[in-house]
């Protein structure tokens, strides 16, 4: 009995001990360890892992999407995971577009991986599969990969940016990724947990561009077809808007179908699209007169130097500055800057912005070529009259005419339009931001009666001119240097234009390289003549057509001003080609009808209409049955009837 | 006494169970939600690139072209202001 007891009283002490044992360990482990253990338990359960934030999206100025970020993602299959194979294979199949019998060949693997990217509606299917992994990550997608793509860039191999706006916004661009948790169960499954968040990720900037869709795909497309036709060596095309320094379209191509960034990096002389400057300065400064003129020498002029040609017939032998410049007279050019002092010539060109960055918000701009006074050589002078011994890009080419069109004052070139943060603020809004004043207001309109000249009949121009809405502009045929000098028969044909010629609303610059057909007048002034007329038919807010002034056909017998209140409708002349030329045409009786069907009387008849109002016709002035002139105006009153 | 702290226990230990299988099932519908959103972004994305594509210059010119239409002269475009109401 007494043995038992022992026995009894041992295992209690054991059971005792061992207790205490136990108690002293969960102690151990709850007090001591208690943290340590908490943070593997944790750790086992869940994940803390970067959320990426998305890149900003770049639109062009009406809102039309020309870069967007997107998640995208790689796939990895676990075959030996799959429930149903058969089926699952075959979804995938369809899902990711890969064959089926490629995936059976694959599926012998353990572990299979497609690196696509796929995107987010080709993986859906997939989501629910139990052996489909999805690993996701945030891509650029271009909505129209080839639109304007030197000029947004591209990323490198790294994924970063390397070029255009994509590279120069880059910081802003680029979200600020955030920190979260993730939960995984039982089973193995994550899932995000919304309230266990460090950071949260914040999405990139928005960037609104200058750019307008519609003109830059007509410039692209227009260029892309004149590079072929003209067999050029390649293009380049920068539209502005006159009045804001906006760059509305910019392409430069390259004869084997490169596009790259030349509107702001490459340069060339400029040839005679620059001797409008030598008559601003001689304007701006008072050396010539309306009735000034110099001797056009026959079209070749001995200098000590060099010889000067005129490539165009002429029918005068004294020009005066404005006849100089309508057919681009080298000699003539020369002869009236000669009285410029190279200190004035400098300063007229450097105020039109050459030989300076424009400050437009695109990597590497190139500044081009301006030699001050003390380094010309003895040609210089004629040389710069002429355009030569100074070299531009298309940009700074296309600004100083839009100086021109703003009556003298330069702006800044701006790509950038607005910018808005991820909650939709507005952080920039772009202003017109002038550089300085390059000529007087009068000098400013005086150059472009001069540009509208030129495309005149007579002009080197004419072969630009539209016929309902005039065109102000000026060719440029220059000669291509080359290490050794100037390349025999290698040649840069330019059009740089103003429309409307009055109150213009775009400034474009039209280059080739090398066309088959050598000069201006015959390849870059009706490139700009078609590009204008498919602006102009265009979907686009870069013209406001209501202040598009119509070439007047002289005489224009009614000029009335709109009636208050009411809306004017713009209507234009048929094709001059259709109608014959010459005689008197009767204004048809056009009272009562819709307004359709009496322009369409009106236009049948000859004449064209200016509309006043809305609705049906209830006068129209000159009166029904009246002989007029063709192409002259008809006014039309118009009401709304209930 | 020992049973009303077992029900009170058992209680509070269902609670946490609902609670927490509610917020599961919760992620889970968050993520659902999440990706079908991905899904049809993507989807408006490439139907974007599409339209912009088929109404694209390089394919509607040489589509009319084939109807026998070409691109407008300048005389030929007519313009036409939409009317504004008079707000006065």
């Amino acid at each position: 009995m007494a043995r038992l007891e022992v026995r009894l009283t041992v295992l209690a002490a054991a059971f005792a001990m061992a207790f205490a044992l136990l108690l002293v360990r969960a102690a151990q482990v709850q007090l001591a360890q208690g943290a340590v253990y908490a943070r593997r338990a944790t750790r086992q359960r869940t994940d803390s892992v970067a959320l990426p934030a998305p890149r900003g999206a770049l639109y062009d100025r009406n809102g039309v999407p020309l870069a967007v970020t997107q998640e995208s993602f790689h796939v990895g299959i676990a075959p030996g995971e799959l429930l149903t194979p058969d089926a699952d294979r075959s979804l995938i199949s369809r899902a990711l577009g890969i064959p089926e019998n490629q995936l059976r060949r694959d599926f012998r693997q353990p572990w299979v991986y497609y690196h696509g990217t796929f995107t987010s509606a080709q993986v859906h299917p997939l989501r629910r599969i139990r052996g489909v992994h999805l690993l996701s990550e945030f891509g650029r997608f271009y909505p129209d990969p080839d639109l304007a793509a030197a000029l947004l860039g591209r990323p490198a191999a790294d994924g970063r940016p390397a070029s255009g706006i994509e590279r120069v916004f880059d910081s802003l661009l680029t979200g600020r990724p955030g920190r979260g948790v993730e939960i995984r169960d039982g089973r193995g499954r994550v899932y995000e947990s919304p309230s266990r968040r460090d950071a949260f990720p914040v999405a990139g900037h928005d960037i609104w561009l200058t750019i307008d869709a519609a003109v830059q795909e007509i410039v692209e497309t227009v260029l892309r077809e004149a590079v072929a036709r003209y067999g050029a060596d390649g293009g380049d095309v920068v539209v502005l808007a006159p009045h804001t320094g906006e760059i509305l379209a910019a392409m430069s191509l390259r004869a084997d179908g490169r596009r790259t960034s030349g509107v702001f990096t490459s340069v060339f002389e400029p040839g005679s699209t620059a001797k409008i400057f030598a008559a601003a300065a001689l304007l701006d400064l008072g050396l010539v007169g309306l009735s000034d003129s110099v001797y056009g020498e026959g079209g070749r002029w001995v200098l000590p130097y060099r010889v000067l040609e005129d490539d165009h017939e002429l029918d005068f032998d004294w020009m005066t500055l404005e006849q100089a410049i309508r057919v681009s007279s080298n000699i003539g050019t020369v002869k009236f800057a000669s009285r410029l002092e190279p200190a004035e010539r400098f300063r007229f060109l450097r105020a039109f912005g050459f030989g300076t960055p424009t400050g437009v918000e695109f990597p590497s701009e190139s500044r081009g070529i301006l030699k001050r006074p003390e380094n010309w050589s003895g040609t210089t002078a004629t040389a710069l009259s002429i355009g030569y011994e100074v070299a531009v890009t298309p940009l700074q080419l296309a600004l100083a005419y839009a100086a021109i069109a703003n009556d003298g004052v330069m702006l800044r070139p701006r790509l950038v339009r607005e910018i808005r943060d991820a909650g939709g603020s507005v952080v920039y809004d772009m202003r017109p931001e002038p550089i300085r004043r390059a000529v007087s207001r009068d000098v400013a309109l005086r150059l472009r009666g001069m540009l509208r000249s030129v495309t005149a009949q007579g002009g080197t121009g004419a072969t630009a001119a539209l016929s309902v809405y005039e065109v102000a502009g000026k060719t440029g045929t220059a000669r291509v240097a080359g290490p050794g000098g100037y390349v025999a028969g290698s040649h840069i044909a330019v059009f740089a234009s103003l429309f409307p010629a009055e109150d213009p609303q775009l400034a474009m610059v039209v280059k080739l390289e090398n066309p088959a057909g050598t000069y201006a007048t015959l390849t870059a002034a009706p490139l700009t003549r078609l590009m204008l007329e498919q602006i102009l038919g265009a979907q686009t807010g870069a013209l406001d057509r209501s202040r598009l002034p119509r070439r007047v056909a002289p005489p224009a017998r009614v000029a009335a001003p709109p009636v208050r209140g009411a809306t004017r409708i713009v209507v234009a002349w048929p094709g001059s080609g259709t109608r014959p030329v010459g005689g008197t045409r009767v204004v048809p009786e056009v009272v009562g009808l819709t307004l359709r069907a009496a322009l369409s009387r009106v236009h049948d008849a000859g004449l064209r209409a200016r509309v006043d109002g809305w609705g049906r016709v209830t006068r129209v002035d000159p009166s029904s049955g009246d002989s007029l002139p063709p192409g002259t105006i008809v006014r039309l009153v118009a009401q709304e009837t209930r | 006494m020992f049973v009303l702290w077992l029900v009170f226990l058992l209680g509070v230990l269902a609670w946490v169970t609902t609670r927490q299988t509610a917020s599961v099932v919760l992620a889970a519908k968050l993520r659902e939600m999440r990706s079908d959103r991905s899904a049809a972004e993507a989807e408006k994305s490439a139907l974007q690139r599409r339209i912009r594509e088929a109404t694209g210059l390089s394919v509607l010119v040489p589509r009319a072209e084939s109807l026998g239409l070409r691109l407008p002269d300048d005389s030929e475009i007519i313009i036409l202001q939409v009317p504004v109401p008079d707000t006065r």
